[in-house]
């Protein structure tokens, strides 16, 4: 009864201390369940399973590490992670310049329609990639479809674009137009970030519009870039909706391990080698980390130098 | 099912319920109960009769497109069960689905359509239910005997046979006419016309071949006389894609047309090649019998332009033909009413009513001798065809379909994987025996790996 009458200064600290511990956890909850069972459950049974071998005849069996012997020295793996590297160095520049170029250009305040343009540029993202694969693969058709038109309009053979050569940089292509927008978004609000006043002691400095693109821009840039680069890796080493919708159009050249994902999902699905398949995508996971961890050190070794 | 008297379903022989069965099908169920031996039941096939007229539920995966029709009569006739007819992808997309169903234990349909290819399979992993131990072995004899051969694997029967694809040669009369070509008798005749086409235009082919349709080119080894797959027991597998006389046989043709580029390497149902197969630019096309449906709804402009004439020979003398597609439908052992879903299948494939819809409502070329030899279903004129009774060249197409073909009990992989073999030979315009043999080598890398003792033997 007294209790009230005089609050006590020690427990006055605690409680509020405690609840908000409290209030920390189960914020934190929600997260924390879904990432547990959607991301390391999934993580660590495929992890799991690569430790197996199940075979039609003979059931399963533990193999320890004989799956990843295998995936390292797996030429149809090996060939595909090399196709998907191809793909990043050179689609990945490629999408962030132009993601770039159309970011500042909406941050520069002289486009007309500035809203219109970052909704058009970015519509393509909200395309399901599925149905974009299947409308770029009828458009790249060189018989009936749109290239072969305006190939038969102007009186010129153009390249089968679903042909050995053009394949890859045809998926480039429709990989560019479903993230230039994405990535686009990213690098503006990046900009718009930065602080009004740097622009106008740039502009007091007697600043153009590019060197203050140079100068203030791109620097305030740079960690919105790396996080976009990193995505990109991720995406580039994970190709496979393009391709695999792309496969019914030209079967003999996108082949069943044509990217490391497609293959990991042949194995899975049309072999039933489910466990070698898990192998073969924690390979892939590593390399993945690996590479877009490299990146992330090579930058900040250089952002250091700077 | 309400017609069908109950002694029937309770005493009847296996032979006799599937006749009881048909007579049922046929119009009233009135008279079956005569039709009905007291001779022993095996107790499962009485089950799965009984089952048609409890309650049930039943899933069905399949994407023939139209069967819901046919599946609306059996409801009509046992209203008791109802079906629910799943689209679950097709081909290789459902298997997926379906054997990582099987694999989880739950969510697998009752009854699913399996292709014959498919079959063996899912057989050898004990993935479908062997129908004989319900009695299904005596519906053999109502089946065309390619159909059947196909369902009974390793002794057992796996599924029932629902539709069949024996091969002829589909053309462009109005294309042939025009060439002065006659249908081809022979393949050294097919390659003749295949200048011809070439000759006339150099932008047109006398057919296609889809680099990645590994069952296309099964289906033509087959023709040719070759069986390159065979299996005995559950784990002993010979592959000879390599030496087998008949793929020498299908080399040697085929590398001919590829070679002189007198065939088109391009992969069929595409928009592409549909309308190339609309324009003229491909007048053949070699492929199973359920091919007019696929005619007619994708390219109906061409009506009046098609004709079907039976396929090519190698030996006129002694005219074999192959299967080309088809599907069996096979019930799950996570059914929790098997006996339902064997019944539901049985009917769905065998019972007359059920064929004839399946035909004329779903466009399934028949399994069923009862339809293949009935004379309204010969004899009728297609308009589509130019008035050609086609189901006649198809019917004696089925008839004349080579026996002993098997496919691999792992033959989703070994077609997966034909692309990145054959079918780069077959684009590329490469070396036939090499990719083959490189296609062997896939093969047989994956059968010892799953555990089968494999030989490349004929």
């Amino acid at each position: 009864m007294t209790a009230p009458a005089v609050p006590a200064p020690r427990s006055g600290l605690a409680r509020p201390f405690l609840r908000l511990r409290v209030a920390g956890y189960a914020f934190f909850l929600p997260f924390l369940v879904a990432f547990l069972v959607t991301v390391v459950a999934p993580l660590a049974y495929a992890i799991y399973l690569s430790f197996f071998q199940d075979r039609m005849i003979g059931g399963t069996v533990f193999s320890g590490l004989a799956n990843y012997a295998r995936a390292i020295g797996d030429a149809l793996f090996g060939a595909g992670l090399l196709r998907v590297a191809l793909f990043l160095v050179v689609q990945v520049p490629i999408m962030l310049l132009i993601a770039l170029g159309c970011a500042l250009a909406i941050d520069s305040g002289r486009l007309r329609w500035p809203s219109l343009f970052r909704i058009t540029i970015f519509m393509p993202y909200a395309v399901p990639a599925v149905v974009a694969a299947l409308m770029w693969g009828y458009m790249y058709g060189d018989e009936f479809g749109l290239v072969g038109q305006i190939g038969d309009a102007l009186g010129v053979a153009l390249p089968d674009l679903l042909s050995r050569s053009w394949m890859l940089a045809s998926i480039g292509n429709m990989v560019t137009w479903e993230f230039v927008g994405y990535n686009m978004i990213i690098l503006y609000a990046a900009l718009r970030a930065v602080p009004e006043e740097l622009y106008e002691a740039a502009e007091m400095d007697g600043a153009g519009a590019i060197r203050i693109a140079w100068s203030i821009k791109l620097p305030a840039l740079r960690p919105a870039l790396l996080v976009a680069t990193v995505f990109s890796i991720i995406g580039s080493f994970q190709l496979f909706n393009e391709p695999n919708i792309l496969q019914t159009l030209a079967p003999a050249v996108i082949t069943t391990s044509y990217t490391p994902n497609m293959y990991a999902y042949n194995l899975a699905f049309n072999g039933q080698q489910i466990n070698y398949s898990a192998a073969v995508a924690v390979v892939l996971g590593l390399v993945t980390v690996v590479v877009a961890y490299a990146v992330q050190l090579l930058t900040a070794r250089r952002e250091k130098t700077l | 099912m309400r017609t069908l008297p109950s002694r029937v379903v309770i005493t009847g022989a296996a032979a006799a319920l599937s006749l009881s069965l048909a007579s049922c099908g046929g119009g009233s169920g009135g008279g079956a109960s005569d039709a009905a031996p007291a001779a022993a039941a095996p107790s499962a096939s009485a089950a799965v009769q009984d089952a048609l007229t409890k309650p049930a539920e039943l899933t069905f995966w399949t994407w023939v497109t139209g069967i819901e029709k046919t599946v609306a009569r059996f409801e009509a006739k046992y209203p008791n069960i109802k079906v629910n007819v799943v689209n679950a992808g097709q081909s290789a997309d459902q298997y997926t689905k379906l054997q990582t169903a099987i694999k989880a234990g739950s969510g697998a349909p009752d009854v699913a359509q399996v292709e014959y290819f498919a079959l063996p399979q899912f057989a050898l992993s004990k993935q479908v239910v062997n129908l004989a131990d319900y009695g299904a072995g005596a519906l053999k004899d109502k089946f065309a005997a390619s159909a059947w051969a196909q369902v009974a694997i390793n002794g057992g029967v796996y599924g029932i046979p629902q539709d069949t694809g024996p091969m002829a040669m589909f053309y462009r009369k109005d294309i042939f006419d025009k060439l002065k070509i006659e249908p081809p008798k022979t393949w050294a005749e097919f390659v003749e016309a295949a200048k011809k086409v070439k000759a006339d235009n150099p932008d047109n082919f006398l057919t296609t071949v889809d680099p990645g349709d590994a069952g296309g080119v099964d289906s033509m080894i087959w023709q040719a006389g070759g069986t390159p797959f065979k299996t005995s027991g559950e784990s002993n597998v010979s592959v000879s894609l390599a030496t087998d006389p008949g793929v020498k046989q299908w080399v040697s043709t085929w590398s001919t047309l590829l070679g002189e580029k007198l065939v088109d390497p391009q992969p069929g149902w595409t928009d592409e090649w549909w309308k190339g197969m609309g324009s003229g630019k491909y007048a053949v096309w070699l492929t199973g019998a359920w091919a007019p449906n696929g005619i007619v709804n994708s390219i109906p402009k061409t009506r009046g332009k098609w004709a079907v004439a039976p396929m090519p020979q190698y030996d006129a003398a002694q005219p074999m033909n192959a299967e080309n597609g088809g599907s069996s439908v096979a019930v799950i052992p996570q059914s929790k009413n098997i006996p339902a879903a064997v019944a539901f299948a049985e009917w769905l494939n065998s019972d007359p009513e059920a064929v004839k819809s399946l035909n004329e409502e779903a466009g399934l070329f028949p399994a069923t001798k009862a339809l293949l030899d009935d004379p309204a279903f010969r004899d009728a004129p297609l308009d589509f065809f130019g008035g050609q009774k086609i189901n006649q060249v198809l019917s004696d197409a089925s008839a004349a379909v080579r026996p002993g073909w098997q496919y691999l009990p792992f033959q989703v992989y070994a077609n997966s994987v034909f692309k990145d073999t054959v079918g780069q030979a077959i684009d590329g315009g490469g070396d036939l025996n090499a990719a083959l043999k490189a296609w062997q080598d896939r093969i047989t890398a994956f059968g010892t790996e799953q555990g089968f003792t494999l030989s490349s033997g004929g």
